[in-house]
């Protein structure tokens, strides 16, 4: 087993392979940077009152919704959505996306957060062009989530502008929190550039009309620069305004909403928490794993350890047991949403993951590099 | 053949378990003619000593144990309560006289440092007087055991206490021994691999 | 000296083993899981006491339950305390029979003191722990029963001292508002509980980290301190966790991690 092919950050466990992560001195990753200067130089009282500014600016003159709250019902959304309406006296307008593959569970967390007093627009993409896009970018990318993380977007613009709503506020940019760039920790605002070069890897859904047309992809397609800064939309991550604590928002959505957990683990991981919407989102992590060497364990145990839940070497344990975990019991819905067969599904596996970092043993991805 | 006295005085499965797994397989019995003729004796107990005290007449027990211990010398350990009834007497839930192979009472602990908190329970250092090393010999420095126990045994010959425990600003008896006699206030069969050592010894020795 | 107690706790649903987040509970596994996740044979080694609670939410089945502990406990050889869900004095006998060398009680406090009163007469004071769960709230720290879903109307002085009368030897003291969470144990609640009684008090909820173990510890009255986040501590994090705590000075008793060594050694000679 070779000793130098990933180099990880010495305070969580993040690998350098995470895309546009940067290192500080004592080795240690942006994300853990930022989660000491939000126990130290960051004044939160300051930003909140920052935030208090925003709504008074940005909120309605007249009836209607003064921001847009992007909802899967999962603990960040139930989170952003109470400090919305019950912290910032707003009235939000819930927008839901419906994910590929969806759990019951998710869509029963989401009728809680609604039925807790919340307007919502549920909004589903159309269906059998959104599969056609997570088997391309399944082969492609290497990422078939793509299919619903860019109507995200695209739906969001369309329905501020729509509605005319300007204020759109996310939960964190991940960047910042997971590591990534450093760009929005000091900005409240990330633009549809932003969305589009970074959160989105570059992949701007006009690609797609070589196969669709234009009608097929209204909810995919996202407006044009003009049309965005005419709308004057602001588009806002609430991490900058409130020390972000993934685990703080399950617990308030478990007390606000009854947000409800997987029975067991989620596949890839010890939490049971997190992202319990979408089966795809199961085969998004593998993805992750295979192409840069980390999994979704790595992400939820780094998360524990700034949040000084965990050490270091009791995340190296986690991830070394369960970063490598090939989505087997989703198998046969992928092969069946995608219309691939299981040569095909296989066929993307190889071609996206890093055989600097893995190789095959008995016809399975195995790590060349070990976790330290 | 060992045997572990069978009174109904908590947890002797455990100490069978830590006998097996030192490759000795226990009788466990309270069949007189199985204590008489054992090579060696083991009287357990968790509970109180007035409780072990009648449970041991109730079972005809008292004048067969005397029997082989005083008289035949079967070598006995005895482990908590079942070391403490040893005494001459016993003071829990009011006065009941003990077996009486040791001169001595059992007697709650009373704390001369204020904030000790009773009863005493955890592990704790025992320091073995010279002399015992066919049992404690693998202990040359003090060694932790673990305790529970809201009663101790006070020895009125101080040579009767081979092994001491300090708790509250006091000096508890943790080991008494006697002739054949030997009994210990912590449990070895909870003691982690110190206390299967102190098992280990007495049944070789 | 008295050393501190590390404690693992197990918690134990229907024949598995679950993780708890402020008494909400996540399957984990079987015992076969535990024996494949953890190195157990050392990590039984490098605890000083094993607590195993059933909170099967259903009716619960101590009989199963006795067997289970049984099975997981036979060739480890430190104090077992077990419960959750006794009903009976048989129920207690069946647990003591089953390796446990401790019951551990926690609704009959309130609702059945009677059978409190008699576990602790019957097998002693030092062989009952009570359980006391607490939740903050506006009116300070509240005691919850029922697996933590009804409020039992008394405050965690009054519910220690009810314990202390009725003759338990130890509590056991959970923080329902940081169990499963990583953030560390509620120091407040564990000083008002041991100003409240003379009997040594277990900590419970909230650990993530070695650390956490040191800062409960640490507080005046405190004999142990317990943790059930069974992935946090997976392979052999408490083992490490030892090392971590008697590194900081707290006083930890100390013997050879050889138990296997001293297999079948009954009738060698010393050497």
């Amino acid at each position: 087993m070779s000793d130098n092919l990933m180099t990880y950050c010495s305070s969580c466990a993040m690998p350098s392979t995470r895309p546009r992560i940067t290192y500080h001195e004592d080795g240690i990753c942006n994300a853990c940077l930022w989660a000491r200067e939000k126990k130290s130089i960051i004044d939160w009282d300051v930003r909140w009152k920052e935030l208090e500014g925003y709504a008074e600016q940005l909120r309605r003159k007249g009836p209607g919704f003064d921001v847009i709250v992007p909802v899967s019902g999962g603990k960040d959304s139930c989170y952003v959505a109470y400090r919305m309406k019950h912290d910032l006296g707003l009235n939000p307008l819930l927008v839901h996306i419906e994910p590929p593959l969806p759990f019951e569970l998710g869509n029963r967390n989401l009728d809680k957060l609604i039925a807790a007093g919340y307007d919502c627009i549920k909004v589903a993409p159309n269906p059998s062009v959104m599969r056609r896009i997570a088997r391309r970018e399944m082969i492609d990318f290497g990422d078939p989530l793509l299919c619903w993380m860019i109507p995200v977007r695209a739906v969001l613009f369309r329905i501020a502008i729509q509605f005319g709503i300007r204020w759109i506020m996310w939960g964190e940019d991940g960047e910042v929190e997971y590591g990534g760039l450093s760009h929005s920790k000091h900005n409240p605002i990330h633009d549809r550039e932003y969305e589009l070069r970074y959160l989105l890897s570059g992949n701007d859904p006009r690609k797609y009309l070589d196969e669709f047309t234009e009608d097929q992809l209204g909810f995919w397609l996202l407006p044009s620069q003009e049309e965005y800064e005419n709308a004057g939309i602001v588009n806002m991550h609430m991490n900058y305004f409130d020390a972000w604590d993934p685990y703080r928002n399950y617990m308030v959505a478990k007390e606000k909403f009854g947000l409800e957990e997987k029975k067991g683990r989620n596949i890839g991981t010890y939490t049971n928490f997190a992202q319990t919407d979408s089966a795809m989102f199961d085969l998004h992590c593998y993805l992750m794993y295979l192409k840069f060497g980390f999994g979704r364990c790595t992400a939820d145990a780094c998360i524990d350890v700034r949040r000084g839940a965990l050490d270091r070497e009791q995340a190296v344990e986690l991830i070394r047991k369960y970063d490598n975990a090939y989505p087997e019991p989703f198998i046969d819905l992928y092969l069946d949403y995608m219309q691939m067969t299981r040569e095909e599904f296989e066929a993307a596996l190889d071609k996206h993951a890093n055989k600097r970092l893995f190789h095959k043993v008995d016809g399975r991805w195995a790590p060349l590099f070990e976790v330290r | 053949m060992l045997a572990i006295v069978d009174y109904q005085m908590g947890n002797i499965h455990s100490l069978g378990n830590a006998l097996a797994f030192l490759g000795c397989e226990a009788r466990v019995s309270r069949d007189p003619e199985v204590l008489l003729a054992a090579d060696k004796l083991i009287l357990p107990g968790v509970g109180a000593f007035d409780a072990a005290m009648r449970n041991l007449r109730e079972f005809g027990l008292v004048d067969v144990l005397d029997e082989a211990v005083r008289r035949r010398g079967t070598p006995v350990l005895g482990v908590c309560v079942g070391m403490q009834i040893m005494a001459s007497r016993g003071t829990e839930n009011g006065f009941s006289e003990g077996l009486g192979w040791i001169d001595g009472a059992v007697e709650v602990i009373t704390p001369t440092v204020i904030g000790t908190r009773v009863p005493h329970v955890g592990f704790n250092e025992v320091r073995f007087a010279a002399g015992n090393n066919d049992v404690v010999g693998d202990f040359a420095k003090p060694t932790d055991f673990y305790f529970v126990h809201s009663y101790h045994m006070v020895c009125s010959d101080p040579a009767d206490r081979v092994g001491a425990v300090s708790y509250g600003g006091q000096e508890l008896t943790a080991m008494v021994r006697r002739d054949n006699v030997l009994g210990v206030q912590f449990h070895p069969e909870k003691s982690q691999s110190n206390g299967l050592k102190l098992l280990g010894a007495f049944l070789r020795c | 000296m008295l050393k501190k107690r590390l404690i693992f706790t197990l918690l134990y649903c229907d024949g598995g083993y679950v993780l708890s987040r402020n008494f909400r509970l996540q399957t984990v596994g079987d015992l076969a899981w535990l024996r494949e996740n953890y190195d157990f044979d050392a990590i039984a080694q490098s605890i000083d006491e094993l607590v195993v609670l059933d909170v099967s939410r259903g009716e619960r089945d101590t009989a199963a339950f006795a067997e289970h502990l049984k099975e997981l406990s036979a060739s480890y050889f430190l104090p077992i305390a077990a419960g959750g869900g006794l009903r009976s004095l048989e129920d207690g006998y069946r647990l003591l029979a089953a390796n446990a060398d401790k019951l551990v009680v926690n609704s009959p406090i309130i609702d059945n003191p009677a059978l409190v009163r008699t576990l602790a007469q019957t097998f002693g004071s030092q062989s009952v722990v009570a359980s006391v769960d607490c939740r903050k709230t506006e009116a300070g720290y509240r005691v919850f029963i029922h697996n933590g879903e009804t409020d039992s109307g008394l405050d965690v002085a009054a519910a220690v001292s009810r314990a202390t009368e009725l003759g338990v030897g130890e509590i056991y003291l959970t923080a329902i508002d940081k169990d499963g969470t990583g953030f560390g144990y509620d120091g407040e609640l564990a000083v008002q509980a041991a100003a409240a009684t003379r009997l040594p008090i277990i900590l419970s909820g909230g650990v993530g980290r070695y650390q956490h173990f040191c800062d409960g510890l640490a507080i005046e009255g405190i004999s142990g301190a317990s943790t059930a986040n069974i992935y946090n501590f997976i392979v052999g994090g408490l083992s490490r966790a030892r090392t971590h705590i008697a590194a900081r000075d707290i006083p930890m008793a100390a013997w050879d991690f050889n138990l296997a060594a001293l297999r079948g050694t009954a009738n060698k000679e010393s050497t």
